[in-house]
């Protein structure tokens, strides 16, 4: 046996392979090629990649989060949308398991995030949203470090093959500082996903970038999810909610307001007086629809 | 390594869910310290200086050898090493990987919380092997201070539970300062204290309450158990007392920076 091999226990239908997979199957472990076998078991099953149940975070006497219920589906884009302050942030921070919640629970494929954590966080994949990488590696160093922790041992041709699939195969000797911010986006994205995560969570993903990286950040996000990855995004850009989010939540001051996809979100409220008292030019937009729900306000 | 690593964790027919791979905590750590003693290498300045003051301290004190020993004067220098890795070296560090969120990022990949300090605190040992082993050959071959192969060997384990003393309040001054100027501040303040009052304490320019205070310090009974180790035959009761002083503050101090200790600088 020259690779490590998962033994498939149920049946699926892959359609990356077009072929039909049965319980014995024997597939390699190969992080390069194990993406389509892994999607296929994950875009038949209807169980969700991130159950969060009447989530509350206090932090000293002031609650950021409160009773937030929601769920990410496999191959599912979820957008938690919300102004500066929402509880955004803390809500992804609990379901990373960097903070203990004071109720609620958090299951992130089938794992509690607290009884067992390491399970949890083998099942997903994280990009924050400051850049954390230790700044005396270089790119290839840092992947090959990350891919230790998930258990995948790369050699350098494997990090080129990485690096060539995202065009930074130039960048592998540079360290992580000397990176653009969109490249470096792109190194945090193959990190976050080296291990093919059922669930990647990403705290707003393209703060910072131009049009361009994050055009091409979202194209990368879309073909994640094309492979049955679930993923929670946090963002406050109505324009990245609406262009690539299934489904959206709204959050405001700790608590999900709606939850819906874009569209059936301004369908549903477009009635609505302060909805109509917030729209700039007759037609209604989700950004309308958001100030209409949380205020026209700024946040500190 | 075997090919059948990771571990493998096959769900039973019927499940919906996809198998899990957790990897061992030897591969995590493995891959943590191999990262991080890149780290230091590529911060091989400040570690440089950390060993020229030691060594510095053997050869400026060549003269003092016929008076006071070589024990004195290596012992000396061994644990104004470990002072500056423990206090400076590894709390700096500590505190401004901490303020770039990088523990943070490590902490949301299944690796359990001991392997990431634990790497860390496994780096600070080589260097204070490293550091212990440069001037014990400084000291033979400039000073010609010469010991048993006992006196060697019993000198480094000493200067490595030394250096957990060092390693382990460098932890609590990082676990209970945040800010990693505060930090820097702080290290710096307890560094130059320790060698001021410990070493010249010791040699009696404080006054006679200092030097017989000083004994009792991190500074002095680290000092203590190293000088006693290296000439092996020079261990007393007073020595043992030292060392049993020594694992009790590395007790406290770690315990101390333990509870402390918080993975993020954000409030």
């Amino acid at each position: 046996m020259s690779q490590p091999l998962v033994i498939l226990p149920i049946h699926r239908y892959s359609p990356a392979t077009h072929r039909h997979l049965n319980p014995g199957d024997r597939l390699p472990l190969d992080p390069l090629t194990i993406t389509p076998y892994l999607s296929a078991m994950n875009t038949s099953t209807s169980q969700p990649v991130l159950q969060v149940e009447n989530l509350d975070i206090f932090y000293g006497s002031f609650q950021a989060v409160r009773n937030v219920s929601f769920e990410v589906r496999p191959g599912e884009i979820f957008g938690l949308l919300g102004p500066n302050g929402a509880g955004k942030t803390s809500t992804l921070s609990a379901a990373e398991g960097l903070i203990k919640p004071s109720a609620g629970t958090i299951h992130v494929a089938g794992y509690d995030i607290r009884r067992e954590p390491l399970h949890a966080r083998a099942s997903m994949g994280v990009q924050l949203q400051a850049t954390s990488f230790q700044p005396e590696l270089t790119v290839s160093e840092i992947i090959v470090l990350y891919g230790g922790l998930y258990g995948i041992k790369l050699t350098m041709d494997k990090v080129m093959t990485i690096l060539k699939d995202i065009k930074l195969q130039d960048q592998a000797g540079k360290r992580f500082g000397q990176l653009s911010g969109g490249q470096q986006q792109r190194i945090s994205l193959v990190i976050a996903t080296i291990h093919n995560p059922q669930l990647v969570l990403m705290d707003e993903p393209t703060t910072g970038l131009d049009p361009q990286s994050r055009r091409q950040l979202w194209a990368r996000i879309e073909v994640m999810r094309d492979r049955g990855h679930g993923i929670l995004l946090t963002t406050h850009s109505m324009e990245e909610a609406e262009s690539i989010c299934d489904r959206i939540a709204i959050i405001d001051h700790g608590r999900i307001i709606t939850t819906d996809a874009p569209q059936s979100i301004i369908d549903n409220n477009r009635e609505r007086p302060e909805v109509i008292a917030a729209s700039r030019r007759g037609k209604i937009t989700l950004e309308d629809v958001f100030i209409g729900l949380t205020g026209a306000d700024v946040r500190a | 390594m075997s090919t059948t690593s990771p571990t493998l964790i096959i769900d039973q027919p019927g499940t919906q869910t996809a198998p899990r791979i957790l990897p061992s905590s030897r591969e995590v750590f493995m891959s943590l310290f191999k990262a991080d003693l890149t780290t230091q290498w590529r911060n091989r300045r400040a570690s440089v200086m950390v060993i020229l003051l030691p060594i510095v301290i053997v050869m400026s004190w060549k003269a003092l050898i016929e008076k006071t020993g070589g024990a004195f004067v290596l012992s000396n220098a061994i644990t104004l090493g470990l002072n500056a890795i423990g206090i400076m070296g590894y709390s700096n560090s500590i505190a401004r990987d901490r303020e770039k969120e990088i523990f943070q990022r490590l902490r949301v990949a299944p690796a359990p919380n001991w392997t990431i300090m634990g790497s860390r605190i496994a780096v600070q040992l080589v260097m204070i092997i490293m550091m212990t082993a440069i001037v014990m050959i400084v000291g033979y071959q400039y000073d010609h201070i010469v010991l048993s192969a006992t006196g060697y060997a019993a000198g480094m384990l000493t200067a490595i539970a030394g250096g957990a003393v060092y390693l382990a309040l460098g932890q609590a001054i990082v676990g209970r300062i945040t800010n990693p100027e505060t930090v820097q501040a702080t290290s710096r303040l307890i560094y130059i204290a320790f060698i001021m009052v410990g070493m010249f304490g010791e040699l009696g320019m404080l006054g006679n309450f200092i030097n017989k205070a000083v004994k009792y310090t991190p500074y002095g009974t680290v000092k203590a158990i190293v000088s006693g180790a290296l000439t092996p035959a020079s261990w007393t009761n007073d020595t043992t007392m030292a060392l049993l002083i020594t694992l009790g503050y590395t007790a406290v101090f770690a315990i101390m920076g333990i509870r402390w200790f918080k993975w993020s600088s954000k409030k």
